[in-house]
C-alpha cells in the first residue's frame, strides 16, 4: 500500500483524478444553478408539441462549423479516405510477407554450410519427413532412400533399375544399361561431379545426357550436378512419378534459399564427408 | 414541416433504419456477392470425389482437421496459399472446421499422394511415428455410397444451378453414365495403390470408401 503512493505515475494519476472530480462538481454546480435561475428569450416557432414550444434561435457558430466540417470530412472519407486507406487483412499479410522475405534473403544470402544444413533439417522435418521418414531412409520403400540417393550407390541404383517420372522430354531411362565394373566406374565418375578422366563406358550415357552430362539442353537431367543441391532443386521443381511412388512437386512452395538448404541437408545423409 | 412523417411512427422507424443501414448495405452486400462467386477454374466435385467427401463427413475428419488456411505467414509456409471464399462455392456444407488436432487439409492434394494416404489411413503411425490420428482400416473393405452422392449432385445441379454438364465443367450425366465415370476414376487411383483387396474390389466394379476418400483428398488444392 505504501509503495502505491510512492510511485510517481500513481501520484500523477491520483492528482489528475482529483482535478477531474473537482472540475466535474464545479461545472455541474454551475449548470444546475443556471437551470434554476435562467429565463429563456427569443421568438417562438409556430410548431407546438403538446404544449412544448421551440425558439427560433440561430445555431451556435461552433456547432455550425463542426457540422460543415463533418460534411466535408464525409465527402473525403467516401471518395478517398475509405477506398485508399482502408485496412485490409490481405494487405497486412502481403506487407508482412514482403518484409519477411526481404529480411530472410539478405540475412541468409551467404549462409555457410552448417547454417544451411540446420535450416534444411527444419524444412525437411516439416515438409519431407512424413514421406521420407525422420531419418530419411524412405521408411522401408515408401519413398526414395535419401541415405543412398545422391551418392555413388544412388547412381548405381539408377543404372541398375533405370529412372522414370521426372517429366523430361526424353522420357524414361531404361534399366540395366551397364553392369559390373563398367557400372562401378561410371557411377564413381558421375558421383564425383564428372571430374577427372571420363571413363570410356560413359559413351553409353552420353547418347542421352550429352558428353558433358549436361542433358542436351534440357532433354534429360543434367547429371553433372548429381549429388549437389542444384540437382535436388530440379527434383523439387519437377516432382517425380517413379517406380517407388509419387514425389510431389514443390514448385513455388519453398524459397530458393530453402531449396538449397534442404538439398544440402538431404545430401548430408548420403555423403559422409 | 415534417408533420406527415412525425405522425407515422412505423414509417418513420423504417426510414430511420434504412438511413442507418445504408452504409452497411452498400459496403457489405456487393462485396459478399462478389466473394462468394466461384473462383475462375473452380470445378464442381466429380461423383467419386463427392462420395469421398461424404466419407470425410461421416467419419468426422472435420472434428480434428480444418479446411481453412488463414492469411498468416506461418500458415501459408506450412500449407500453401491462404484460402479465399470463392473456393468453397461448391461445398455444401463447407468444412472449415474450428479445431486443429491435426493439420489443415485445404491444400493437402498438393503435397500428399495416393500411395501416402493409403499407408496413412491404414495405420497413421506407419508414416508419422508420433501420430494420434486413428486408423481407418474399415474404409478398405466398406464400399462408398455412390447413390447418395449422385442424389446430392443432381439436387445441387437442379436447385442451386451448380454448373454440372455445362461446357467446360465437370460432367455428371445420367446415373449410369456417372457411375461408369466414377468407376473409371476409381481404377486410376487403385492403380497407384498397393492393397490387393482394394485393387480386386475395384476390378470387380466396386468402389471401397478409401478410394473415394483419396479422390477427395487429391482434389483439395
Ligand atoms: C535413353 C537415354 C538415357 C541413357 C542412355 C541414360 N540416361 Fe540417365 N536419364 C535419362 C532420363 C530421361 C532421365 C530422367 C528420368 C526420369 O524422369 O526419372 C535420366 C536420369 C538419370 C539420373 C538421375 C536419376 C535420379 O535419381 O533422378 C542419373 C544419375 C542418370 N540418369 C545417370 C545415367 C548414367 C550414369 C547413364 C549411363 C550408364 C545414363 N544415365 C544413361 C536418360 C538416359
Ligand atoms: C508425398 C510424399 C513425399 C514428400 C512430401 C516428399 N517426397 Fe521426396 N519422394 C517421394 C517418393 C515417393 C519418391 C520416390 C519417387 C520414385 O522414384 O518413385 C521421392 C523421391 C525423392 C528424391 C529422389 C528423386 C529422384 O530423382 O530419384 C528426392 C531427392 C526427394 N524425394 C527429396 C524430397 C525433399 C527434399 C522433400 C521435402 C522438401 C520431399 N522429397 C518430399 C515422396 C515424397
Ligand atoms: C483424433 C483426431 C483426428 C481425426 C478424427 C482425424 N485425424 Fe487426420 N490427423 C490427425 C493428426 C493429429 C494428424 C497429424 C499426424 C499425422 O500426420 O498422422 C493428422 C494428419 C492427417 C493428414 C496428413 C496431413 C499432413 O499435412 O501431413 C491427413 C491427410 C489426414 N489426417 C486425413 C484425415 C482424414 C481423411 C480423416 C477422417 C477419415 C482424419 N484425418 C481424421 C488427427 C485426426
Amino acid at each position: 500500500m505504501n509503495n502505491m503512493f510512492q510511485d510517481n505515475i500513481n501520484q500523477l494519476s491520483l492528482l489528475a483524478a482529483a482535478i477531474i472530480l473537482a472540475l466535474t462538481v464545479w461545472v455541474a454546480g454551475k449548470y444546475i444553478k443556471q437551470m434554476k435561475t435562467d429565463r429563456s428569450t427569443g421568438e417562438l416557432a409556430d410548431e407546438n408539441w403538446d404544449g412544448i414550444g421551440e425558439y427560433k434561435n440561430e445555431l451556435p457558430a461552433g456547432w455550425a462549423y463542426t457540422f460543415l466540417g463533418t460534411m466535408i470530412w464525409a465527402i473525403w472519407y467516401w471518395t478517398t479516405g475509405y477506398p485508399v486507406n482502408a485496412y485490409s487483412q490481405i494487405g497486412e499479410y502481403n506487407e508482412e510477407v514482403a518484409a519477411h522475405t526481404k529480411q530472410f534473403e539478405s540475412k541468409w544470402a551467404n549462409a555457410d554450410k552448417e547454417t544451411l544444413q540446420a535450416m534444411g533439417e527444419g524444412v525437411y522435418l516439416v515438409q519431407c519427413a512424413p514421406c521420407h521418414g525422420i531419418a530419411g531412409d524412405g521408411m522401408g520403400g515408401k519413398a526414395a532412400d535419401l541415405s543412398v540417393w545422391g551418392s555413388k550407390a544412388g547412381v548405381l541404383d539408377t543404372i541398375k533399375n533405370g529412372s522414370k517420372g521426372l517429366g523430361f522430354p526424353m522420357g524414361d531411362m531404361p534399366a540395366g544399361l551397364l553392369s559390373g565394373d563398367a557400372a562401378e566406374k561410371v557411377a564413381e565418375y558421375v558421383a564425383n561431379g564428372m571430374k577427372g578422366d571420363q571413363p570410356a563406358e560413359f559413351a553409353t550415357c552420353a547418347g542421352c545426357h550429352g558428353a558433358d552430362g549436361k542433358g542436351m539442353n534440357g532433354m534429360a537431367p543434367d547429371i553433372s550436378t548429381y549429388g549437389t543441391p542444384e540437382f535436388v532443386k530440379m527434383v523439387l521443381e519437377h516432382g517425380k512419378k517413379g517406380f517407388i511412388g509419387t514425389m510431389v512437386s514443390f514448385k513455388g512452395r519453398l524459397t530458393p534459399i530453402q531449396e538449397k538448404a534442404v538439398g544440402t541437408y538431404i545430401l548430408s545423409l548420403s555423403h559422409n564427408d | 414541416m415534417f408533420h406527415w412523417l412525425e405522425q407515422r411512427p412505423f414509417l418513420f422507424s423504417v426510414g430511420v433504419f434504412l438511413v442507418i443501414a445504408f452504409a452497411g448495405l452498400i459496403e457489405i452486400v456487393p462485396d459478399f456477392a462478389q466473394a462468394s462467386r466461384p473462383i475462375a477454374g473452380k470445378q464442381p466435385y466429380t461423383l467419386l470425389q463427392l462420395a469421398g467427401r461424404h466419407v470425410y463427413i461421416k467419419d468426422s475428419c472435420n472434428a480434428c482437421h480444418s479446411q481453412l488456411i488463414r492469411p498468416f505467414k506461418s500458415e501459408t509456409d506450412r500449407y500453401g496459399p491462404y484460402s479465399v471464399s470463392g473456393e468453397y462455392a461448391y461445398d455444401r456444407p463447407f468444412l472449415w472446421g474450428s479445431k486443429r488436432t491435426g493439420p489443415d487439409l485445404h491444400r493437402v492434394g498438393e503435397y500428399r499422394t495416393t500411395d501416402w494416404h493409403e499407408n496413412h489411413m491404414w495405420e497413421p503411425t506407419s508414416v508419422v511415428p508420433g501420430s494420434i490420428m486413428p486408423s481407418y482400416k474399415h474404409m478398405f473393405t466398406q464400399n462408398a455410397d455412390l447413390e447418395t452422392a449422385y442424389a446430392e449432385a443432381l439436387t445441387v445441379k437442379k436447385v442451386f444451378n451448380v454448373p454440372y454438364d455445362k461446357p467446360g465443367f465437370t460432367k455428371l450425366g445420367s446415373w449410369e453414365e456417372a457411375k461408369k465415370q466414377a468407376l473409371e476414376d476409381a481404377k486410376k487411383i487403385a492403380a497407384e495403390m498397393k492393397n490387393q483387396d482394394v485393387k480386386d474390389a475395384v476390378a470387380r466394379g466396386e468402389i471401397p470408401e478409401i478410394v473415394a476418400l483419396i479422390a477427395y483428398m487429391n482434389s483439395l488444392h
